[in-house]
């Protein structure tokens, strides 16, 4: 490297200490420009390495030393690539890299050094003669979820796989060690032996294997998988030490672009031993493009500035490290002056931005925020009326009065009880008409009083009674049996997705089988009584034990991590049930009703999907997302307290138009993020600026698709734009995807242009005032996308009405702008 | 290189390929340079040009009575057919199929397609995704897709082109949709029999009351309005999204060819007359229309095959007349028109039905063992893959699984199904799930 880019380097090296500091304790390793990397030689004062002191022994046999050079400014440097590491007695140990090996008992030490600085790691290897207790059930079979031997795709489907079947992702421990150890006349095992074990040479690729080499010899697993061989190939005592959680160091690291970090995982087991298991634990990054991490643990970023969090998996135990790489040149962002207003969001959000080195957009203007609360909150544009008026209004608190009006406006109730009917799937083709509409109308009585959001999804949960009468009992008239209220009730209130547990326990993920049934039994024995054709009556005669098919094992009725249920078979077991899952003490509960509303009005969740709450999936701002359950919990569950508190912070009101910081950035909230009008939404929003109503049938001329509780009415529309199925929980029923479909219908479709030419019309009354081309053209843009018209529109506008009659001009203005994307979308 | 390597099949590669991370260090770039190229030999055989016809009979097809006849079963599983000679020596059909007799020698009879599941709904969903669903009955729920279908995901792994990719006709197919490759994946629908005097496309041309000048000035006038600066104003995902398909729906409608296509008045009346004036008939050449400009997947449905009652009666009267006019006229004319190398014909249904005839004179729901049917793209007609025992009941030779069904679908069409898409979840799920082209067809 030539000195002068060194000289570069320092000098903003220096320009960064200042933020940095201010930033965290954590570290930073620097490269000056894209594809330069791991050629700068810091000015290290200071050399730590971890751990500092090394033991070997046990089943911990190799560990990873991480270095980490400290430069006179503190910042953090990893060395880990470029140090030199030295080992005293060559016999005890073997070097790969920074990586450590135990070969035999004894005792030495391990120099590492970095230009003149060195620092010694005692180095002890132990117990290496007799290897611990191998288990089946806790050490091996976990190995097979982890290579997928045991997936969908290979050993584990129904069919099994070249006939050796295993239970997918290892539901059925007790067949699967016996499709091993007795199945193909034994030749899969051979005690003692591991080359003649075909379980061992077709995993590391000795013997010819369809899925191919799945693990190399020198590996843990492999070395886990011998040791169990050899000790005879042992089932393993129920009360074998058992893997407790797994760490890895660093969790959080400030890097540049096109850097490296090197990680290390430790396991911690239930007797308080440990493991380095660095080269064996699964990495998988949630931003590709960010920062990505190799199958030894060495992360390496991208070009792009922004956050990635690598989750680390390891025999079913997860661990995030999280990196930041804030975008280099720049300088901190200007503190913006609104900041000062000491709204908690902005304060949040701010604490973002600055560790990203992102400056935010600037506010809004009127107009937008206008038309963007009404739409979000009310699901309707706003008259040219109400935006003259609102433009002219020169009180300083007039945004908040907007949010207040709309929040207390009748169209705030329609509105939210349609998305709410959507999320708890009101689907006239499953529960019928008369259940429909009872469900609906009791959904919106709950909305229109505002009743707090834990006390109602109580009692939906608890619903007894004639489906005609009691609303919510509903409910269960789509979840018909007690697997699918499990995955239905977790999804819908808790975010928790738990499909994949219901067969299996995934590998990555927290919950398995034993919860999944747990959580079924408070809906086993459920008994539906059909009353007519249209209604059912639904209620809990008493709890009833529930067992895991296939296996057939019994499993005791319990909230997630809970207690067992105190019910009798005299005794519903759901208010139990709802008493732990509205309460404000369950960690998911009130987050996934926040993160809902976030959503919905800024544009994306701070966990995406929305309702897909995991370790694997981590927040993008989890401070935020706590503030936010908080203030829900503080104000009982206020829904539309909480909307007011989103949309009273500054950070709801910035532009939709990007700075030069800001433009890639989808995960900040640090621009507004531009939506698709929502399919009632628009088709409301068309017969609102035509000023021709939609005739829905079997409802009056004039009522509004926003108001529908029936998702079945025909509407080719609605359907082509993506309206709620409402069959799933998941909000992303109603899609809110752009389509070849719905270009070519704005475009073309003929009960559009109806409306546009309808003597009744918009376009007729007005060519039958008396104002001019200028003044029609800002009406109608006033009234489509809610501001006077734009210079480009106004030159547009008067190019059509120069070319065509008054009416016609009118006609194809009111065209234009109802296919404008500042029509069509939300900014 | 170890032996593993070398012995490796091409699929066994491609497992390997698609493996998360770290387990297979010990291949070297050689070992991969070799699996791309032995992927890349096995997809040369198949080709991007080819196109694919689509047509689900719905309701179950009955094997025995169509194209798996057991003359020398008992009375009540033989059933009132009898077999004729077609135009290829040895291959007999039904004589309720003497038009599709005569094109035999275009067509290749798969007699061996098995999968288990006996509802509609289930068996759907199968059969045009080659995966079976999740948990539920959803009988007549539209969109019921657990897994996308098999013209989506030519939609999601396929080219662009002018036409939309996936079409479907006279109506959405209820397990014909995307799932979580989502709606843009979607067919677009064609909601209308094109076999209806008054048929048209809807919003692909300008409404009738817009005269094109018109609809020019229009257009030109959003244009400036939608203009570039504004775009990157908007800076976002959907924006984008719409804007290309804005630019896509403009195209389609300033390409006469393309718009043409959609028109089914514009046939002579003898080429309709000669597929039928029925709803398959018209579908059919609606179809031949498209993927002759470029559609790359059309998905017809003809429903009412369900024949639990009067059997005979209603293929004989009923529904194998269409049929068996529209079939003939569809494979004839594509080869006139030197299109049937580059259209692949599949006729393909649920599952079969019963062998024994019930005591509605009907046959019941039968999935372990039934025939569909392939022609063109490549394949060699008058041909019979598989066999099934003496009642048409269970295979006996060579089986054909949907996955396999699906594989050699998107390999005609020069698709690479050996890859992996993602759910929303992350749950990574195959293409074709370990399907395998059925190689014979080629041969």
């Amino acid at each position: 490297m030539p000195v002068s880019a060194l000289d570069a380097y320092r000098a903003s090296s220096c320009r960064g200490v200042a933020w940095l500091v201010s930033l965290l304790a954590g570290a930073a390793s620097y490269a000056t420009e894209p594809g330069d990397r791991g050629s700068i030689v810091p000015d290290v004062r200071q050399l730590v390495v971890t751990p500092d002191r090394l033991e070997l022994a046990g089943k911990n046999r190799q560990s990873q030393l991480v270095i980490t050079g400290v430069d006179g400014a503190g910042l953090n440097h990893d060395l880990t690539r470029q140090a030199k590491i030295v080992l005293g007695d060559q016999s005890l140990a073997t070097l790969d890299g920074a990586f450590v090996r135990g070969v035999a008992e004894g005792q030495s030490e391990i120099r590492v050094s970095f230009g003149a600085i060195e620092k010694v790691v005692p180095l002890v290897v132990r117990d290496f003669a007799r290897y611990p207790d191998v288990s089946f059930h806790s050490d091996i079979l976990p190995i097979f979820s982890k290579l997928g031997c045991n997936s969908g795709g290979c050993h584990g489907k129904q069919a099994g796989q070249n006939g050796f079947k295993l239970s997918v992702f290892g539901f059925d421990p007790r067949a699967d060690y016996d499709a091993i150890v007795n199945g193909s006349r034994g030749r899969r095992v051979f005690p003692g032996s591991t080359t003649h074990s075909l379980i061992y040479s077709k995993a590391v690729g000795a013997s010819t294997h369809g899925g191919g080499q799945r693990m190399s010899e020198d590996s843990h697993d492999a070395e886990l998988l011998r040791e169990w061989l050899e000790q005879g190939t042992p089932w393993g005592r129920d009360d074998h030490v058992k893997l407790a959680k797994i760490e890895v160091w660093p969790n959080l690291r400030v890097m540049t672009p096109r850097s490296q970090q090197q990680l290390r995982v430790v396991a911690t087991y239930s007797d308080g031993s440990f493991r380095d298991v660095t080269r064996s634990a699964v990495y998988t990054t949630n931003q590709e493009m960010i920062a990505d991490c190799d199958p030894t643990g060495a992360i390496e970023t991208g070009r792009v500035a922004g956050e990635a969090a690598i989750t680390i998996n390891y025999m079913g135990c997860v661990d995030v490290a999280r990196v930041v790489i804030p975008l280099p040149n720049t300088q901190l962002p200007q503190r913006p002056e609104w900041l000062s207003d000491g709204h908690p969001i902005d304060q949040l959000a701010w604490a973002k931005w600055q560790q990203l080195r992102i400056a935010p957009s600037e506010l809004c203007d009127d107009a937008t925020f206008q038309r963007r609360v009404a739409v979000k909150t009310t699901g309707t544009l706003p008259t040219s009326e109400e935006t003259r008026a609102f433009l002219r209004d020169d009180s300083p608190q007039k945004r908040i009065h907007a949010i207040d009006a709309a929040l207390s406006s009748e169209d705030y109730v329609n509105y939210w009880s349609q998305r709410w009917s959507d999320i708890l799937m009101v689907n006239s083709k499953t529960i019928g008409g008369q259940g429909a509409n009872a469900f609906y109308g009791w959904i919106r009585e709950q909305i229109e009083t505002n009743r707090p959001y834990d006390q109602w999804v109580r009692e939906i949960i608890v619903a007894s009674g004639n489906s005609g009468r009691v609303g919510p009992v509903n409910f269960y008239r789509s979840q018909r049996t007690a697997e699918d209220a499990v995955k239905t009730i977790s999804q819908a209130f808790l975010g928790i997705r738990m499909d994949c547990a219901q067969c299996h326990h995934h590998p990555f993920e927290k919950w398995g089988q034993d919860d999944f049934y747990g959580l079924a039994g408070y809906f086993n024995g459920m008994t539906r009584q059909a009353l007519d054709e249209n209604r059912e009556l639904i209620y809990h005669p008493g709890h009833k034990s529930t067992a895991i098919p296939v296996i057939n094992r019994p499993v005791a009725t319990r909230t997630l991590g809970g207690q067992s249920t105190a019910a009798d078979d005299q005794t519903d077991p759901r208010r139990e049930l709802a008493d732990w899952l509205a309460s404000s003490k369950n960690p998911f509960f009130a987050k996934l009703v926040a993160n809902r509303l976030w959503k919905h009005l800024m544009g994306r969740g701070l966990v995406e999907p929305e309702d897909d709450f995991r370790d694997t999936n981590p927040p993008t701002n989890p401070e935020l997302l706590e503030h936010l359950a908080k203030t829900l919990v503080a104000n009982n569950f206020d829904l539309r307290a909480l909307m007011r508190h989103i949309m009273t912070s500054k950070t709801f009101q910035l532009s939709n138009a990007p700075n030069e910081t800001n433009l890639d950035d989808e995960q900040t909230y640090s621009h507004y993020l531009v939506r698709r009008v929502p399919a009632e939404v628009m088709l409301d929003a068309i017969c609102q600026v035509t000023e021709v109503p939609e005739a829905f049938p079997g409802h009056p001329i004039g009522a509004r698709a926003i108001e529908l509780w029936d998702n079945q009415l025909p509407s080719y529309f609605l359907d082509a734009f993506g309206r709620s199925l409402r069959e799933s929980p998941c909000e992303c029923g109603s899609s809110g995807e752009p389509t070849m479909a719905q270009a070519l219908h704005l475009l073309n479709a003929p009960e559009i242009e109806a409306k546009i030419q309808s003597p009744q019309g918009r376009a007729t009354r007005l060519a039958n005032t008396g104002l001019d081309a200028d003044a029609l053209i800002n009406e109608i843009a006033l009234s489509t996308v809610n501001r006077p018209a734009n210079p480009r529109e106004l030159a547009t506008g008067r190019a059509i009405f120069q070319e065509s009659g008054r009416l016609q001009a009118i006609q194809d203005f009111l065209w234009v702008m109802m296919n404008s994307y500042d029509f069509l979308f939300v900014k | 290189m170890s032996s593993s390597i070398r012995n490796a099949t091409r699929r066994d590669l491609l497992r390997v390929g698609s493996l998360a991370g770290g387990a297979i260090a010990g291949l070297g770039l050689a070992d991969v340079l070799r699996m791309q190229q032995l992927c890349a030999s096995d997809q040369a055989a198949s080709r991007s040009d080819v196109n694919c016809i689509f047509i689900f009979i719905l309701g179950g097809m009955p094997q025995q009575d169509m194209w798996d006849l057991k003359p020398k079963a008992p009375a009540e599983i033989r059933g009132d057919f009898q077999n004729i000679n077609t135009n290829v020596p040895g291959i007999q059909i039904s004589d309720v199929l003497p038009g599709c007799a005569n094109v035999m020698d275009k067509m290749a009879i798969l007699r061996s397609m098995t999968h288990g599941d006996s509802d509609h709904g289930r068996g759907y969903h199968i059969m045009m995704s080659g995966k079976k669903p999740g948990v539920g009955d959803f009988n007549g729920n539209q969109n019921n897709n657990h897994h996308p279908s098999i013209g989506s995901m030519v939609s999601y792994l396929g080219a662009p082109g002018v036409l939309p990719p996936y079409i479907s006709v006279p109506n959405f197919l209820n397990s014909g949709g995307p799932a979580f490759l989502g709606p843009s994946h979607g067919p677009f629908v064609i909601d209308a029999d094109p076999a209806a005097p008054d048929f048209s496309v809807r919003d692909i041309t300008l409404p009738t009351d817009v005269v094109a000048q018109r609809g020019d000035l229009r257009q030109r006038a959003l244009r400036q309005i939608n203009a570039m600066e504004d775009r990157a104003q908007l800076a976002g995902k959907q924006v984008r999204s719409l804007d290309n398909f804005y630019e896509k729906a403009f195209n389609l409608m300033s390409s006469p060819a393309a718009k043409k296509a959609f028109d089914i008045h514009r046939e002579p009346a003898e080429v309709r007359e000669a597929y039928g004036m029925t709803s398959l008939g018209q579908c059919s050449l609606l179809a031949r229309r498209l993927v002759e400009a470029g559609c790359r997947f059309v998905a017809i449905e003809n429903g009412h095959w369900d024949t639990h009652r009067k059997n005979t009666y209603s293929l004989r009267e009923l529904l194998c007349p269409s049929f068996d006019k529209a079939i003939p006229a569809l494979l004839n004319d594509l080869a006139s028109r030197g299109l049937l190398d580059k259209t692949l014909v599949v006729i393909c249904t649920e599952f079969g039905r019963t062998p024994k005839i019930n005591q509605l004179a009907g046959r019941d729901h039968w999935p372990n063992a039934f025939s569909i049917v392939m022609a063109g793209g490549g394949i060699r007609g008058g041909q019979v893959v598989g066999a099934t025992d003496n009642q048409a009941a269970e295979v006996t030779d060579r089986p054909v699984t949907p996955e396999d069904m699906v594989a050699t679908i998107l390999y005609t069409l020069g698709i690479d199904y050996s890859k992996v898409m993602h759910t929303p979840l992350g749950r990574p799920v195959a293409v074709a799930d370990g399907g395998t082209v059925v190689r014979e067809l080629f041969s």
